[in-house]
């Protein structure tokens, strides 16, 4: 094989769901009546935002060859926390701040250090401890869910503060500041992950934990940094979810880790750990939003949502072996 | 007891599992400039010993002296960061990752791009082409992921990166398990250059006719103590063999 080809078939097979996107999004246009329209392609993005920052911390987590199911949950903590804080509805205190502006950070400062927390707590567990990550966030995932129950009584807060849901109505280039603040997510973290020693001691352990250790990588401090930085990350996502959402409910993101993993799946990161990368993870969300949104013209019922969101896990785990014996040939 | 000046003197180094003494007190000293063949049967403590020096294990007794001072390394970082480095048996490359970050693995060189420190790929990518090409290892492309490149082109990197950090002593556990004999006979020159730079050497190997062509001196582990501690020239390898197996306990203190 020359290597002209070689290099297109690689790079071809590195952004693989990009162009499965775009195969989708032309074959919706085509298809799909009125799917074809500015408007439905910025609320693909729109829609897509809550899920996409949470797939990045849960994509960080991954890389480095362990597991955060307790995402969906910290992101609903998150979102209670700043939803009784700065709701004037419902269970919300209605706490205000002067000038307004100020509950912007006071917001987002709550949603973090709830998050980080959390993370944190995770990965002393995990690393220092030497517990199983699974064990110890499928825990978490739990617990954070239950204190979101105890802390709202399973009523919800309404009526968010205007200075704070500003970013939600506020529109650059016909988006929400909201999808720019995933969209900047990305390229942040997409970024760190390419170009800083973080992302690459990142990607080294989760290939070779033992290595990384031996070449004196301090690979429990990048760890427990990972875990803090999903619980932050997913922290965020539930600051955007409240906002979305214009409050809190008890049962607010309740199935977002699964069209999490998804997303992080379909865009090629291997749950075997150091591979994957995150401009591909936001191709899997974008592409999950663009067949949600396809559903919904075509008026199918919600619940075909699930059946085809497992089906294309499925598909994107089959194509992800595809492509491993592809490269093996290539090798 | 050796001719060249001491760079790490082992004394009474043990090392227990529970009730199990893997190391019973292992004393002996590697010069500068030295390379040492550790030998043994299978369990005798070798990996166990060249762990604990290179920090992967702490000791549960004995002390080490390195260029003259106390020395006990608890991370592998801290033996790096003293000047041990260390190949293992089962390599420590990461597969999922291209030739030059596992080159640069855990020492990449980075520059400022708005004051932020970003990977600097290119420094990076010119230090390892020069490296392997001085070591006469050829590699098709820097940027092909190490799963790609077969076991002895993974072995070559693994020690022309030795080679090319060097430090002060280096410890290698079985290096050329996976060689043919070509790239054998250039490891082991490449270890004698390495040593002639002054450089510490202890190899763990168990074929007998390796220990005899690169190495200085040959210590021998049986059952968690020191049984042989003789120079290459003063035995033979029908001596040693009796070393490792326990025929001649008796003979081997007074060779040292």
């Amino acid at each position: 094989m020359n290597p002209n080809t070689r290099r297109t078939l690689e790079f071809v097979l590195d952004n693989l769901v990009w162009f499965m996107l775009l195969f989708v999004l032309l074959v919706f246009s085509l298809f799909v009546p009125n799917y074809f329209q500015p408007g439905i392609f910025a609320n693909i993005i729109e829609a897509s935002s809550v899920l996409g920052v949470m797939s990045i911390g849960l994509a960080l987590v991954i890389i480095a060859g362990h597991m955060d199911l307790s995402v969906e949950s910290v992101a609903a903590l998150s979102a209670m926390a700043v939803g009784i804080v700065f709701c004037s509805a419902g269970i919300g205190m209605g706490v205000q701040l002067s000038p307004d502006w100020l509950g912007v950070p006071v917001s987002l400062i709550i949603a973090l250090a709830v998050g980080s927390a959390i993370g944190a707590f995770n990965g002393l567990l995990i690393v220092k401890l030497k517990m199983n990550a699974f064990i110890v966030t499928l825990a978490s995932y739990i617990w954070v869910r239950g204190v979101v129950l105890a802390l709202s009584g399973g009523r919800s807060a309404q009526d968010l503060a205007p200075a704070i849901r500003w970013f939600g109505v506020q529109r650059l280039l016909g988006l929400p500041l909201t999808a720019w603040i995933a969209i900047l997510c990305f390229v942040v973290f997409s970024l760190i992950m390419a170009k800083s020693r973080f992302g690459r001691h990142l990607i080294i352990i989760g290939g070779n934990q033992n290595a990384a250790f031996r070449a004196g990588i301090k690979v429990d401090r990048i760890l427990i940094t990972s875990f803090v930085l999903a619980g932050a990350i997913a922290a965020l996502a539930g600051w955007l979810l409240a906002i979305r959402t214009s409050g809190a409910t008890a049962n607010l993101g309740m199935g977002l880790l699964f069209n999490a993993f998804a997303a992080v799946v379909i865009g090629g990161v291997s749950l075997k750990g150091g591979v994957g990368a995150l401009p591909g993870v936001y191709a899997g969300v974008l592409l999950l939003s663009a067949i949600n949104t396809a559903i919904n013209l075509m008026g199918l019922p919600a619940t075909s949502t699930q059946v085809i969101h497992g089906l294309l896990v499925l598909a994107a785990v089959l194509l992800d072996t595809l492509k491993l014996s592809i490269r093996q040939k290539l090798a | 007891m050796t001719r060249f000046e001491p760079l790490l003197v082992l004394d009474d180094i043990k090392k227990n599992y529970g009730a199990i003494e893997a190391l019973k007190g292992i004393s002996f000293t590697i010069g500068k400039g030295e390379v040492v063949a550790l030998l043994g049967d299978n369990g005798a403590g070798k990996s166990t010993l060249v762990k604990i020096i290179a920090g992967g294990l702490e000791p549960s007794g004995g002390r080490m002296l390195f260029e003259g001072r106390e020395f006990l390394a608890r991370s592998p970082s801290e033996a790096k960061a003293a000047g041990i480095e260390t190949v293992y048996q089962d390599l420590s490359l990461a597969t999922n990752v291209d030739v030059v970050a596992n080159f640069f693995m855990g020492r990449e060189l980075t520059r400022r791009v708005l004051g932020m420190p970003v990977l600097d790929e290119k420094a990076m990518e010119a230090v390892v082409a020069k490296a392997l090409a001085s070591a006469g290892t050829r590699i098709p492309s820097l940027r092909t992921k190490v799963e790609h490149l077969s076991g002895g082109q993974r072995q070559a990197i693994e020690l022309n990166r030795f080679v090319h950090w060097g430090g002060k002593l280096v410890l290698l556990d079985e290096p050329f398990a996976a060689l043919g004999v070509e790239q054998t006979r250039r490891g082991l020159e490449m270890i004698r250059a390495v040593a002639n730079q002054g450089i510490g050497v202890v190899i763990i190997t168990h074929i007998m006719q390796q220990a005899f062509q690169v190495a200085d001196r040959i210590v021998v582990i049986r059952q968690g103590v020191v049984a042989g501690d003789v120079a290459t020239k003063d035995t033979s390898p029908d001596a040693v063999v009796n070393m490792i197996t326990g025929e001649t306990l008796a003979a081997a203190g007074a060779a040292g």
